[in-house]
């Protein structure tokens, strides 16, 4: 048996060997294998979209931007925070990261917001308001923006009682002062230490 | 799009047997042989317009089943153990699973390729199902074409060695 009949031999013995897969489940699966593709690309276009979101509450001076923001002190000073006040009178504030925190305080006070803004190790110069509780109270003052990366929140100036303010505190800090993304909000008693403000005043002084 | 479509389907009638032939001998498993192959004709279908301009598409898909085979090995890191090849074959070509009929491979040849090193298997394989030359085996394997030539010798050398005196045990003259 020379090499040419040895392997007719192998190949006869194969054909009864059959795919028994319709094309048209082939062609199913293979709608699975473009959306598993696609996976990526989607996330690539959310990372890219990500990175412009970045790139617009970092880079573009704030004060452009929106009016307000921090870390203005040399040009390549990223924006830790932007402050926008909207139509229906709330106030967004973006928070990347809790730089200048009076500077943020300053702004929030002159947008109409009772607002105590610390970092992380600073004494607490507030008192939770009312004590014992708060949270009902709170989601009607704040509202967060879901979905993203950022600390995003509305305060609804309207919405927060005599007597009360909003507390932002970084829940930690590097030592270089770049607080990171954790960023606790909280109802606190309005006083003149803690929001600038006496205990009788209303909503949008400051 | 509906004539590519059709072209696939044609060239998956034409192909999918002899790639399915070509993966089993690789992998010695019916089941994984069928599952492997229908992930890269899928995987063509997908990439259709690229792997109908590619100068052996049912290489492509043989490659595709064979690194999807390797790619699912690493992600379970282990590997099933195979006691008797000759079982082996008896389970590869019982388990059509579908009704079509997935006719017996005569087990002492099964057995007998697969005893083959895996690479000589899948030389002869090329050379077996896909009517591939010494040349364009070597770009599927991704080795030289000396490489494929002897692999080639030694795969028939060992299956002559296997296959002959079986033979002769089963037609004595």
């Amino acid at each position: 048996m020379n090499d040419e009949e040895l392997m007719t031999t192998v190949r006869e013995s194969f054909t009864a060997v059959r795919s028994d897969t319709p094309v048209e489940r082939i062609v199913s699966r293979s709608r699975a294998v473009r959306a598993r593709r696609r996976i990526p690309g989607a996330a690539g276009l959310l990372a890219v979209t990500a990175g412009v979101a970045v790139a617009v509450v970092t880079l573009v001076p704030a004060g452009q931007a929106t009016g307000h923001a921090a870390g203005q002190r040399a040009g390549a000073q990223l924006a830790a925070w932007t402050v926008v006040k909207q139509a229906d009178g709330s106030v967004a504030v973006t928070i990347r990261e809790l730089h200048d925190p009076a500077a943020l305080q300053s702004r929030l006070r002159a947008d109409g917001v009772p607002a105590s803004v610390i970092s992380g190790g600073q004494p607490n110069p507030c008192q939770r308001y009312p004590r014992g509780g708060g949270t009902p109270l709170l989601s009607r003052m704040v509202t967060a923006k879901p979905g993203t990366n950022y600390n995003v929140f509305f305060i609804h100036p309207a919405a927060i009682p005599k007597g009360a303010g909003v507390q932002f505190a970084a829940s930690f800090k590097s030592q270089h002062g770049r607080g990171g993304s954790g960023v606790t909000v909280d109802p606190v008693t309005a006083s003149q230490q803690c929001t600038g403000t006496g205990s009788g005043s209303g909503s949008g002084s400051g | 799009m509906g004539t590519q479509r059709l072209d696939f389907a044609e060239f998956y009638r034409e192909a999918r047997d002899d790639c399915l032939r070509t993966v089993l001998v690789s992998v010695g498993d019916r089941d994984t042989a069928q599952d492997l192959v229908d992930e890269a004709f899928a995987r063509a279908c997908a990439s259709w317009r690229t792997v109908s301009r590619h100068p052996a598409p049912r290489a492509w898909v043989v490659r595709t089943a064979l690194n999807v085979g390797v790619s699912r090995w690493r992600r379970r890191h282990r590997e099933v153990p195979v006691a008797d090849p000759g079982q082996v074959a008896g389970l590869a070509v019982a388990g059509g699973s579908g009704g079509t009929p997935a006719g017996p491979v005569d087990p002492p040849i099964m057995a007998a390729l697969l005893r083959l090193p895996a690479r000589q298997r899948q030389v002869i394989a090329l050379r077996l199902f896909l009517d591939l030359d010494t040349t364009r085996t070597a770009e599927v394997l991704g080795v030289a074409p000396s490489t494929v030539k002897a692999h080639l010798a030694r795969a028939l050398a060992a299956l002559r060695d296997d296959l002959i005196p079986s033979q002769r045990q089963e037609h004595p003259s």
